[in-house]
């Protein structure tokens, strides 16, 4: 169960490096966008591309936050717990960050839905077919809840094996704040 | 339906659920239960136009920024070379801690990132000579909260994200109030250990040769800081590119501390995704909670809460200073901001007051909720970067910092044009 939880560690470190590739890119285009423009000339829609990669960005970096124990709770009554009642205020974490994952999946589907439907475009000079960042920052989501519920299998088998401190592997607070 | 949702805060809160979650399971509970017509059918579509924004990608770009920054070793030169000008202060290295949080705050938009980068490099000094670790270590704790104020500041650009409210002007406007409080430290600093010297410590002796070499090393942040600021205010660049210039300038930094290798580069990168997607799910939660107020008609039974009350305009913002230094004990900043502003901004502007303002007074209250404990986390961050000593010597510490900022909210109350005057007149 261990090794489970340490590939899907690794696979989300893989993504988030390529989210954070992607947020350099925007970078890049931005700065090349501001040299441009001094010039006179301009790329265009640098602004429309920048929105599309910090959703997609966004999105994609859900999981990795997660897998690394990194979206904020608040630990005061949970630190003043033995580490079986701890392990309960865990799990109450992440069934209800796994629910509502799996909600934000379900709800996120029509979006991308209803633009392939009608061949939606943006209201932009590029014109951008919108199924395209957005089926990117809707899988982005689906593999969030994904993650989710892989990570609440791993911590059901560890609760009924009494398993406190792989329970705290799994769904604790970080280490590092 | 107030109540339903304070409580709801409160408890699923300390229930130690994610604050992202709290805020999304707070919308849902809101729409199921009070709300005529199903809001959620309409999640996916606030989801995607709350994060598919060019505004909010300068977070991950200032995130970056700060992740690089931290990587390339600069404050050890910085920290030397502040060090030889304000050591001979009474109090000596202190105000070096307060003067480089200062600066790091001025390139940097988090404070933690702030206060570990400062706590790491002045901690040895403090051992070695001999200096209180609590006044110390407070100060560091205390400064390092400048980061949120004086721009560029992630927290800045969430709060105008959410109130729509200009961010180049919570920029201006953070200014003055970041410069001033970092003074006050540095004046209840020196007041305090002319008091009792054993406070503070020896000072470093220092020429002005030393002094003049050591401008040197303070260039690169200058003129990082210079060009973010200067790009904004000159009308070349939005906050967002400003952002992207930082990120670059960094970048040349790092190299010309010959710190930029591929691994740095891919830790930093990792480090700004976690830190992104942590703030932007609280962000996006608090998006979708504010668009079911409206809709369910929060925001009008609140305007009636607050007429049955019959409190005036002062004495309602009074009421809500002190819910801010409360809560502030026990939530985190970005957290306490996010869950109170799509309650409390409506309500501010109701009553008239200017929420240009209002944004610069809640950073400094969400400012002290870094160092309140027992949910302090500039306190922890320094606390972690000692070797040895009890984690109740930052805490107190820290107290006369805060009493500081107590003082500079008093000011912003009665004085509103500190914080008004450059973005009205600029």
């Amino acid at each position: 169960m261990n090794n489970a939880l340490l590939l899907l560690q690794r696979l989300n470190n893989g993504l988030a490096v390529l989210a954070g590739g992607l947020l350099l890119v925007s970078v890049l285009v931005t700065i090349v966008d501001i040299v441009l423009r001094q010039t006179g000339n301009s790329l265009g829609g640098t602004d429309e591309l920048s929105g599309y990669a910090m959703a997609i960005a966004t999105s994609w970096g859900m999981s990795y936050t997660l897998t690394n124990l990194a979206h904020v709770r608040i630990d005061l009554v949970r630190a003043r717990c033995n580490p079986p009642l701890r392990s309960l205020f865990d799990a109450i974490a992440l069934l209800s960050l796994a629910g509502t994952a799996i909600v934000i999946a379900y709800r996120v589907w029509p979006v991308l839905e209803k633009s392939i439907e009608n061949s939606s475009t943006a209201n932009t000079t590029l014109e951008t077919p919108l199924w395209i960042p957005q089926s990117m920052w809707m899988a982005g989501w689906l593999w969030f809840a994904v993650s989710a519920v892989l990570m609440t299998l791993v911590l059901i088998i560890s609760a009924f094996q009494s398993d406190y401190e792989a329970i705290n592997r799994t769904a604790g607070l970080g280490d590092d704040v | 339906m107030i109540l339903f949702t304070a409580s709801g805060l409160l408890i699923f809160l300390s229930l130690s659920i994610p604050v992202g979650i709290v805020l999304f399971l707070l919308a849902f509970g809101i729409d199921a239960l009070f709300s005529p017509f199903p809001l959620m059918r309409g999640l996916g579509q606030v989801i995607w136009s709350s994060s598919n924004s060019a505004t909010l990608i300068a977070i991950p770009f200032f995130v970056m920024l700060g992740e690089i920054l931290v990587r390339s070793g600069i404050a050890q030169r910085t920290y030397a070379a502040l060090e030889a000008w304000v050591s001979w202060l009474p109090g000596g290295l202190i105000h070096a801690n307060i003067a480089t949080a200062t600066l790091f705050s001025a390139t940097s938009g988090s404070s933690v990132a702030t206060a570990a980068t400062v706590a790491s490099v002045a901690m040895p000094q403090a051992e070695r000579l001999n200096y209180d670790p609590r006044l110390f270590s407070g100060a560091i704790a205390a400064g390092g909260t400048l980061g949120i104020m004086i721009p560029p500041s992630i927290n800045l650009i969430v709060y105008g994200f959410l109130t729509e409210t200009s961010i180049p002007k919570l920029f201006l406007a953070g200014l003055v109030p970041g410069l001033l409080l970092a003074l006050l430290f540095m004046v209840v600093t020196a007041i305090l250990c002319i008091i009792n010297p054993s406070l503070g410590g020896p000072g470093s002796s220092s020429n002005w040769r030393r002094k003049l070499t050591g401008l040197v090393d303070l260039l690169p942040l200058l003129v990082l800081f210079g060009s973010i600021v200067g790009a904004i205010y000159a009308g070349w660049a939005t906050p967002t590119e400003a952002a992207a210039i930082g990120v670059a300038m960094a970048m040349l930094i790092a190299g010309g501390q010959r710190a930029l290798s591929v691994s740095m580069i891919i830790e930093s990168l990792k480090g700004t995704v976690r830190t992104t997607s942590m703030i932007m799910l609280v962000v996006i939660g608090a998006y979708v909670l504010n668009f079911v107020l409206t809709a369910s008609g929060v925001s009008g039974a609140l305007r009636d809460f607050l007429e049955h009350l019959g409190l005036g305009q002062l004495e309602t913002l009074l009421v809500i200073i002190l819910m801010y230094i409360v809560l502030g004990f026990f939530i985190e900043t970005l957290s306490l901001m996010v869950a109170t502003i799509p309650i409390v901004v409506p309500i501010i502007i109701q009553i008239g007051y200017d929420p240009l303002w209002f944004g610069i007074l809640m950073i400094m209250l969400v400012e002290m909720a870094l160092i309140t404990p027992p949910v302090g986390l500039n306190l922890y961050v320094v606390q972690a970067a000692r070797k040895s000593g009890k984690f109740s010597d930052v805490m107190i510490g820290v107290i006369p910092y805060a009493v500081a900022m107590l003082v500079m909210v008093a000011l912003l109350v009665m004085f509103p044009s500190i914080a008004l005057y450059l973005p009205n007149n600029f």
